[in-house]
C-alpha cells in the first residue's frame, strides 16, 4: 500500500507500520531542520548563472522574473544598456549583467529579465540566462566575506558548493555612477 | 483667541486662497503704481483691486479673524480715494500696501497654525497705513492745486470721509468696522468666485486617475491593432477559402471590423474629454508663479537703485502643478540674480549705449512633453575672469584645472554650492546658495539647466523640464528596424526627396526647401544605426524645427501621428537624455522612443559628426536583443564601431547602404537563418569577401561544417563566447582574411 492510499483511502486504521515509520522519520527530519534554522541565520538569495560563473542577489532586492521580450533597444545608449521596457506602468531600463560585470561571454541567450530594486523605489531589469533559483546562504559566511572584500561583488566559498558571487546592487549601480541624484 | 477645530480647518483652506488673492492684488497694485510716462490707470484694474481687497476683508470677517478683517478694511480705506479719482497709486503707498499684504499672509498662517495668541495687535499696521494715506492726501492736494481744481475738491471730500471713518476705527475697531461706511461698495461687483463650490482633492489621487486615462488610451490603440488584425485575417480567409464578398461570414466580419472602428473612435473621444478634464485639475497657467515676480523685480530694483522691465512670454501655458510648485524657487532666484548681478545701474547702462532700463524676459514654451523656460537679461553678462579668480580664492578649483576648462565649464561654476562673486553677504546675494538651488530643483524635476552669456551683453538661462502629465501629438517614423517619435509641433513639413533638390559636397548634404538650403541628415545615421547616405528619390524627408532653426531629416517611412503620453527615460539613460524626450507606451505594451527635436536639429547642423570614423566597423546580426547588446559591448571594447540588426532581412538592407570590416551573425534566426544569409552574401560581389563569423547555440560538428561550407570564416558556440573567445576569434578571422586578400 502506498502512503497516499493509506492516508486517503482508509484513514489511520489502515495505516501500516512502514507508513508510520516513514512519517515519524519525516517529522524528525523536519524538526531537526527547524532547529538548525533557529541555530543558524541565513540570507535568502536568488541564484543564477552568468557566463561561466554563479551569481546571486539577496532575495530582498528581487522583485520579479519576467520573460525577456518587448524590450525596446535604445540607440546611442551605453553598451551595458539592452533597452527599455514597461514594468507595472513605469518605464525601466534593461541592463546586461554580463556587460556590467565585465564578463566577456555567455552560454545561452538570456531569456529572462530579473526586476530588482537597485535603490529605494528604483527598479532596474537585469538580463539573465535562466530563471534564478531561491537558495539560502549562511549569514555568518556572508558577513565574513563582506568584511574581507570590497566592491559590488562578494565572493563566497561554501564547503561542498560552487563559489557564488553575491552582488551588492546598490554598490554596483553606485559604481556605474547611477545614484538617484547622480548626473 | 481660541479657534475650534472645525473653523481651524476652514482657515487652513483659506491660506492658499488668500495667497492667490494677495498675488492678484499685488499685480493690480503694480499696474496702478505711479510711473513716469505711464498711461492713466485702467478702471478695470482698480475694480479688480477693490474686489480683491473686499474679498480678503469679507472672508477674514466671516472666519472671525477680526485683526485681518480690520487690516483689509484699512487697505480699502487707503485705496478708495485714489480709486474714486482714478489717480495712479504713489510708490510710497504701493510700498506700504504690498508690505501690509505680506504681513496679512504671515498673520493668516499664524492663525492657521493655531498660533493666534503669538500675534501682536494690528494697530501699528493700521497706523502706518493711515499715515501713508494722509501723506498722500496732502500730496494729492498739491497736485490738484496745480492741476485739476474740480478733481481736487472731490479728493478732499473723499479724503475727509475716509479719515473720519479711520478716526472712529482707531477707537474700537470692531465696532467701527460694523458701522464704517463702505466707500468702495458701489464699485465692487460680485465676483462670484466665492460662491462656486470646490473640493479639496489629493494630488496623488488625481494623478492616479490620470494613469487610468493613460491605460484607456493604450486600450484604444489595442483596439485599432485588433481591427487591423481582423481586416488582415478577413483578407487572408477570403483569398484562401474563396469566400464571396456577399457571403454571410464575410459581411459579419466586415460588420465586426466596422463596429470595432466605431467603438474605438468613441473610446478615443471619451479619453480625450477625460484627459482634458483631469488636465484642467492638474495644471495651472505658468503666470500664477511668474506674475508675482513683477513684485519681486520691482522691490529689488527699488532697493538697488536699478531699473528693469520684466516681460513674460507664454505665461498662459498650463503645466503640471507639481512642476510649478518646484519651479517657483528657481525662477525667483534667476530673476533676482539677473537684477542683482546682471542689470547695470541706469547711469552705467546709458554710458554703455543701452537703454537706462534693463530688460528681463521670461519665455515659456512647450514642445511635445518638454517645457522650455528661458530667463534672459540684457545686463553685464557673466565675467569669466572674475569667476576664475573667485574659484581660486575660495579653493574651489586650482588655476591648472581652470586653465583646462572651456568657457562653458567655467560659467557652470556659478552652480557650485557656496560659489558667489560677491565679497559681502547682502540681503539679496553673496551666500552662494541661489544657483545651487536652481540646479538642484531642476534636476529633481528630471530637467536640465543651460547657461549662455556674452560679457557686456547679457545672460540667458535655459531650463528644460519634462512634463509627463498629459499627452501630446507624436509623429511616428521608421528607420530600418527602429521606430521613433517626434513631437508633431516640431515638424513643419514632410517632403519627398528629389535628387535635383539635394546638394551634396564631400562631407555635407543640403536640401533645397522653400528657397532655403537646409542641412540634411539621415535619421538612421544620427541615431548611430547606419552610415550617412543620400536619400533616394521619393524617400520621405521631415522638415524639423527647434529654437528658430530648421533641418531636413530623411527617414525610411512616415507611419502616422498619434496622441501619446511621453514618460521620461530612466536615470540610467541620463547620458543620452539630450537626444530623447522619453518613451511612450504602445498598444501591446511595447515602447516607442520619442526624440527631442532640438537635438535632431542641432545634430543635423553639427558638421563635425560628418567626419567618418576611422574605426573598423562591425555588423551584428542576431534576433536576441541581449545578444546584440553583448556582442556590441565586446566589439566596442575591441575598438569597433558597431551597427546591429535583428534579422537577416535587416542585414541585407543594411548592407545595401554600408560596408563592414566584419559581420557577426547568429545561426538560429526566424525566416532566414545565419547559414542561409552567409550563402546569400557570398553570392553577392560586394559582400563575397567580407569576413563572416557565425555564432551558434550548438557546438555540434555538423553545425560548424554546415556554416563553414556556406562560406563563413569562423564559427563559435555560445559556450566559446562564454569563455571570452569572441573578440580573439574575430581579430584572428579579420587578420587572416586581410592577409589572404589581394
Amino acid at each position: 500500500m502506498s502512503v497516499a492510499q493509506g492516508l486517503n483511502g482508509h484513514g489511520g486504521e489502515a495505516m501500516g507500520d512502514d507508513v508510520r515509520a516513514l512519517l515519524a522519520a519525516r517529522a524528525e527530519r523536519l524538526k531537526a531542520r527547524l532547529l538548525s534554522k533557529e541555530d543558524e541565520a541565513t540570507l535568502m538569495i536568488a541564484q543564477f548563472r552568468v557566463g561561466e560563473g554563479q551569481y546571486a542577489i539577496p532575495l530582498a532586492d528581487f522583485r520579479a522574473a519576467v520573460p525577456l521580450r518587448l524590450v525596446t533597444p535604445v540607440p546611442l545608449s551605453p553598451p551595458q544598456v539592452v533597452g527599455i521596457l514597461r514594468y507595472q506602468g513605469q518605464v525601466i531600463s534593461a541592463l546586461s549583467l554580463a556587460s556590467l560585470l565585465g564578463i566577456r561571454g555567455w552560454r545561452n541567450d538570456p531569456t529572462v529579465l530579473l526586476v530588482v530594486e537597485a535603490a529605494q523605489g528604483k527598479l532596474i531589469g537585469l538580463d539573465c540566462e535562466e530563471v534564478p533559483k531561491p537558495c539560502s546562504l549562511p549569514l555568518a559566511a556572508v558577513e565574513k566575506a563582506r568584511k574581507e572584500g570590497s566592491g559590488p561583488i562578494v565572493e563566497l566559498f561554501i564547503p561542498g558548493s560552487v563559489p557564488i558571487n553575491l552582488l551588492d546592487l546598490a554598490a554596483l549601480f553606485e559604481r556605474g555612477g547611477w545614484k538617484r541624484n547622480g548626473h | 483667541m481660541a479657534i475650534d477645530a472645525a473653523l481651524l480647518e476652514i482657515i487652513v483652506g483659506f491660506v492658499p486662497e488668500s495667497t492667490e488673492l494677495c498675488d492678484k492684488i499685488s499685480r493690480d497694485l503694480l499696474q496702478l503704481e505711479e510711473k513716469p510716462g505711464a498711461p492713466a490707470p485702467a478702471p478695470d484694474v482698480y475694480k479688480s483691486l477693490a474686489r480683491g481687497l473686499h474679498t480678503l476683508k469679507g472672508t477674514s470677517a466671516t472666519l472671525g479673524l477680526d485683526d485681518l478683517s480690520t487690516i483689509g478694511h484699512a487697505m480699502e480705506d487707503v485705496v478708495a480715494p485714489l480709486h474714486k479719482l482714478m489717480k495712479p497709486i504713489p510708490s510710497a503707498i504701493a510700498d506700504e500696501l504690498l508690505r501690509t499684504l505680506d504681513g496679512f499672509q504671515v498673520r493668516l498662517r499664524a492663525h492657521a497654525e493655531a498660533r493666534s495668541n503669538e500675534l501682536a495687535e494690528p494697530a501699528p499696521i493700521i497706523e502706518r497705513l493711515r499715515d501713508v494715506a494722509s501723506g498722500n492726501a496732502s500730496a494729492s492736494g498739491n497736485a490738484n492745486s496745480s492741476g485739476n481744481a474740480s478733481a481736487s475738491g472731490n479728493a478732499n471730500s473723499s479724503g475727509n470721509a475716509s479719515a473720519s471713518g479711520n478716526a472712529s476705527a482707531s477707537g474700537d475697531s470692531s465696532t467701527a468696522l460694523a458701522k464704517a461706511p463702505e466707500p468702495t461698495e458701489a464699485a465692487v461687483e460680485p465676483s462670484g468666485q466665492d460662491d462656486q463650490g470646490s473640493w479639496r482633492v489629493k494630488m496623488r489621487d488625481v494623478v492616479a486617475l490620470f494613469r487610468e486615462v493613460e491605460r484607456m488610451r493604450e486600450m484604444r490603440l489595442r483596439m485599432a491593432e485588433r481591427r487591423r488584425l481582423v481586416n488582415a485575417t478577413l483578407a487572408a480567409v477570403t483569398k484562401l477559402a474563396n469566400i464571396p464578398e456577399t457571403g454571410t461570414v464575410y459581411t459579419q466580419l466586415v460588420a465586426i471590423s466596422r463596429a470595432l472602428q466605431v467603438d474605438g473612435e468613441e473610446i478615443g473621444e471619451v479619453v480625450d474629454s477625460l484627459e482634458q478634464g483631469i488636465k484642467t485639475i492638474c495644471t495651472l497657467p505658468l503666470r500664477t508663479i511668474v506674475e508675482p515676480l513683477h513684485r519681486s523685480v520691482r522691490d529689488l530694483c527699488r532697493n538697488t537703485g536699478k531699473e528693469a522691465v520684466l516681460s513674460i512670454v507664454g505665461g498662459e501655458l498650463s503645466i503640471d502643478r507639481r512642476i510649478l510648485e518646484r519651479l517657483k524657487g528657481p525662477l525667483v532666484h534667476l530673476s533676482r540674480n539677473a537684477i542683482d548681478h546682471g542689470i547695470e545701474p541706469p547711469a552705467v547702462r546709458t554710458a554703455r549705449g543701452k537703454h537706462r532700463s534693463g530688460a528681463l524676459v521670461i519665455r515659456v514654451e512647450q514642445q511635445g512633453n518638454m517645457v522650455f523656460v528661458e530667463v534672459a537679461d540684457d545686463g553685464a553678462g557673466i565675467d569669466c575672469d572674475r569667476i576664475r579668480q573667485v574659484a581660486v580664492e575660495r579653493g574651489l578649483h586650482s588655476a591648472q584645472e581652470l586653465a583646462r576648462m572651456t568657457t562653458a565649464e567655467v560659467i557652470r561654476i556659478i552652480f557650485e554650492p557656496g560659489f558667489s562673486t560677491r565679497a559681502q553677504v547682502s540681503g539679496t546675494s553673496g551666500r552662494g546658495v541661489g544657483m545651487d538651488v536652481v540646479l538642484n530643483e531642476v534636476r529633481a524635476l528630471g530637467g536640465t539647466v543651460d547657461v549662455q552669456s556674452t560679457f557686456g551683453q547679457g545672460t540667458r538661462f535655459m531650463l528644460v523640464l519634462p512634463a509627463d502629465l498629459g499627452s501630446c501629438p507624436i509623429l511616428l517614423v521608421r528607420c530600418g528596424e527602429h521606430q521613433f517619435g517626434l513631437p508633431v509641433v516640431s515638424v513643419q513639413g514632410i517632403v519627398a526627396a528629389r535628387r535635383e533638390r539635394v546638394r551634396s559636397s564631400s562631407d555635407t548634404l543640403k536640401l533645397e526647401y522653400m528657397e532655403e538650403l537646409l542641412p540634411m541628415r539621415d535619421l538612421g545615421h544620427l541615431m548611430g544605426l547606419r552610415e550617412q547616405e543620400v536619400p533616394s528619390d521619393g524617400q520621405p524627408v521631415l522638415i524639423v524645427q527647434a529654437q528658430g532653426r530648421r533641418a531636413a531629416v530623411a527617414v525610411d517611412e512616415v507611419i502616422g501621428d498619434r496622441e501619446q503620453v511621453v514618460h521620461p527615460l530612466p536615470l540610467e539613460l541620463r547620458s543620452i537624455a539630450s537626444a530623447y524626450q522619453g518613451a511612450s507606451i504602445q498598444g501591446f505594451g511595447e515602447l516607442l522612443l520619442v526624440l527631442r527635436n532640438d537635438w535632431v536639429v542641432l545634430s543635423a547642423h553639427d558638421a563635425t559628426t560628418e567626419v567618418r570614423s576611422a574605426k573598423r566597423r562591425a555588423l551584428v546580426v542576431d534576433d536576441s536583443v541581449t545578444a546584440r547588446a553583448m556582442h556590441r559591448a565586446v566589439l566596442e571594447a575591441g575598438g569597433y564601431t558597431v551597427h546591429a540588426v535583428g534579422s537577416a532581412r535587416g542585414a541585407l538592407e543594411q548592407l545595401r547602404h554600408s560596408a563592414y570590416d566584419v559581420i557577426v551573425c547568429d545561426v538560429a534566426m526566424d525566416e532566414m537563418d545565419g547559414v542561409a544569409l552567409t550563402k546569400e552574401l557570398r553570392g553577392r560581389p560586394d559582400t563575397s569577401t567580407v569576413p563572416i563569423m557565425l555564432v551558434s547555440m550548438s557546438d555540434a560538428e555538423n553545425e560548424r561544417a554546415r556554416g563553414m561550407a556556406a562560406g563563413a570564416d569562423g564559427f563559435l558556440s555560445k559556450k566559446d563566447c562564454a569563455s571570452g573567445r569572441l573578440l580573439a576569434e574575430i581579430t584572428s578571422v579579420v587578420s587572416r582574411k586581410q592577409g589572404l586578400s589581394p
